[in-house]
């Protein structure tokens, strides 16, 4: 190690060891090789991105349990229109609640149907209505281009609850990753200016933090599918010369809040073998100091994304079943 | 890009899928995962569900594609699907009609072998082997073995060194020896339970473990009681084993007992209910009689063993007089290892 400027003046161990079926999986995809995210790999990563997450038009269907649409909304003011994604159950019972999806990603791949069958596997149950933001990515729109896409997103809900069949007392936000720290900003974006009230919000191991700097994100250099040089580049693409500054907004690193009072209940879960374990164990914490409604889940020797890697995996199971459980709670009170 | 957004599907059959294969049932081995991980790896492989089956321990373990275990009952093998038997009794199936193609054959080979792997390590806990258990067992139990031939028997036998352990005194003679946390005992087995100590004190447990085993009974109904007895639960009452082997005070009790017991078929599960000090509408449901029918059985038995079952002293002599009767009647079982 080279640059141990800001590591913690404490002890580092070696990286806790990955569930063995995890591991397994992964030297089958990752072939040994290290993975890093660098600038000049982001091209690749969309194409590859798009190609493993992006979800058909069979996918959304869901032998017919669900319609889809793509609807031009407003943007941000002075920016251009946003398109969303709405799957709308085809036994509605109106009005129905909203699961509001925002992809992960890096803060620079992805699009409305990444991850979304995941995300109709947890509104199916409900009968939830999920709609999907195609925001802008990073690093030719930078901050706050992404967080503002996914409001005007949100906003464009709440107005056209109506016609949506949407039950504007029900809206959940979820993302995981860089749409985990999206979703967290768009809560606390809707806080501040007392727009939409959500109901939950889910953060699936969440990136909340530009100053990469935890004891976890130093134990875990050059491990794992997302390690610190990867993080540097998804921040960096998004806040360009502020990264890990002095004045670096919480609507962009949510960890950088001072305030997490009066927020809906978060669900938040981490694998304990990747950078973000410390940023989202610290978010669940603060909410619960500040008085909120938080649930935490750390699953032991999950790296990053453990569950999309190997969904088949039995801790990929539990994680899913558990993020069932959360929103089966939420929506029954 | 692969490795940046990849996930775990099927393989294809291409040239880096045999080795992806052997990369994953190695990292597999290499951390120790268990049997329904090497099943659930082969069926997530190759695509289809994976079966696990071992025919000496009965064991069925079946994962489909998706990662799901199945539970319930398994369908049957079908002869065309792919498989790939093992030490003649570890088997894995991949529900498929053959032949195997090359990933097919190579999850095969990798996940069967993997399972041969886990169920050796953990063969000892499982006893396919009672003979060379048995050597082992007298090894373990052998205080003037050296430290360390008693050390490695433990070890063989799938017990820890540092964690406590008990003797079972079977009532036909045998000895066996498991790890005191795990409370399960073999089904049918009758037999004493020797007290949880440290694997090198064992051989001082011998005596109350098998003291233990003159304390069970058959179950049935012409010698009713339990099957299973721990010396630990006996307390005190394990030197009645000694006090009738010493010929001290059994005679006119015991011979009361055996005088009721002829009276009638029912008589000693009944006295064997009483004693067990319930109160007698538990014990005539636990018989299946009416109590009213349990009341004039219990006067009979009054009559025939000469006191009063209706206050706890009469009860207590009971209670005892039925434990000499058996302590006499499994005399053998502490000399004899044929047993019954």
């Amino acid at each position: 190690m080279t640059d141990t400027g800001s590591v913690p003046a404490r002890v580092t161990g070696p990286p806790p060891p990955f569930d063995a079926e995890l591991a397994a999986g992964l030297a089958v995809v990752q072939g040994g090789a290290p993975v890093t995210l660098t600038p000049d790999l982001i091209g690749a990563l969309r194409t590859g991105h798009v190609a493993a997450h992006e979800v058909g038009d069979d996918g959304l269907r869901r032998g017919g349990s669900y319609t889809f649409a793509d609807h031009v909304v407003p943007g941000p003011p002075g920016a251009p229109d946003v398109t969303v994604l709405v799957c709308t159950p085809a036994a509605v019972d109106v009005p129905a609640p909203v699961i509001y999806h925002i992809h992960d990603g890096g803060m620079v791949a992805g699009t409305r149907r990444s991850g979304m069958t995941p995300m109709l596997d947890l509104a199916e149950p409900h009968g939830a209505i999920v709609v999907s933001v195609e925001y802008r990515l990073a690093p030719e729109h930078p901050y706050p281009a992404q967080v503002e896409d996914c409001y005007a997103g949100l906003s464009w809900i709440a107005e056209h609850a109506d016609a949506l069949g949407a039950d504007t007392e029900r809206i959940v936000i979820v993302g995981v990753s860089a749409g985990g720290g999206l979703a967290a900003a768009v809560t606390l974006l809707a806080r501040d200016r007392e727009g939409p009230a959500l109901y939950g919000q889910l953060l699936g191991y969440p990136m909340l933090d530009d100053r990469n700097d935890s004891y976890s994100t130093i134990q875990m250099r050059g491990f794992g599918v997302w390690d610190q040089t990867s993080n540097e580049t998804g921040w960096r693409a998004l806040l360009g010369a502020a990264y890990g500054g002095a004045n670096v907004s919480p609507y962009a690193a949510p960890a950088r809040a001072t305030d997490l009072s009066g927020l809906p209940p978060a669900y938040i879960d981490v694998g304990s073998a990747e950078i973000f374990r410390d940023e989202a164990m610290a978010y669940a914490d603060r909410i619960w100091q500040a008085g909120g409604d938080a649930e935490l889940h750390v699953w032991p020797g999950g790296f990053h994304a453990f569950d999309a890697w190997m969904p088949q995996a039995a801790l990929s199971q539990a994680l899913t079943r558990a993020r069932q459980d959360w929103l089966r709670r939420l929506l029954a009170s | 890009m692969r490795e940046l957004v990849g996930r775990v599907e099927a393989l294809d059959p291409d040239a880096g899928a045999a080795l992806r294969v052997i990369t994953f049932f190695d990292q597999l081995m290499e951390r120790r995962a268990g049997l329904e991980n090497v099943v659930r790896g082969a069926a997530v492989l190759s695509g289809h569900p994976a079966v696990l089956i071992d025919t000496d321990r009965s064991l069925r373990i079946r994962v489909t594609p998706d990662g799901a275990r199945t539970e319930q009952a398994l369908p049957a093998p079908q002869a065309e699907w792919c498989r790939l038997t093992v030490d003649s009794h570890i088997t894995v199936y991949l529900e498929h009609p053959g032949p195997a193609g090359p990933v097919e054959a190579m999850v095969l080979e990798r996940a069967a072998m993997a399972a041969r792997t886990i169920l050796d390590r953990t063969r000892s806990r499982a006893r396919p082997h009672p003979h060379h258990d048995t050597e082992l067992v007298e090894v373990l139990l052998d205080a003037s073995a050296p430290t360390e031939d008693r050390h490695h028997a433990a070890k063989s036998l799938g017990l820890s060194r540092s964690a406590p352990a008990r003797v079972i005194a079977g009532f036909d003679g045998s000895l066996q020896v498991t790890a005191a946390v795990t409370e399960v005992l073999p089904d049918d087995l009758r037999a004493g339970v020797g007290p949880a100590v440290p694997l090198l004190e064992l051989p001082q447990t011998v005596a109350a473990a098998r003291a233990a085993a003159r304390f069970t009974a058959d179950g049935t109904p012409t010698d009713p009681g339990p099957q299973v007895v721990r010396a630990e639960d006996l307390g005190g009452l394990i030197m009645l084993a000694a006090a009738v082997d010493a010929g001290l005070g059994a005679g006119p009790d015991i011979a009361a007992v055996e005088r009721t017991a002829a009276a009638a078929p029912w008589m000693l599960a009944t006295l064997d209910t009483l004693a067990g000090g319930i109160s007698l509408r538990t014990a005539a449901a636990a018989l299946c009689v009416h109590h009213s029918t349990l009341h004039e059985r219990m006067a009979q038995a009054e009559r025939l063993l000469g006191w009063s079952l209706r206050e706890q002293p009469g009860r207590l002599r009971l209670t005892v007089a039925l434990m000499l009767r058996r302590l006499h009647r499994n005399r053998a079982a502490d000399s004899v290892p044929s047993g019954t």
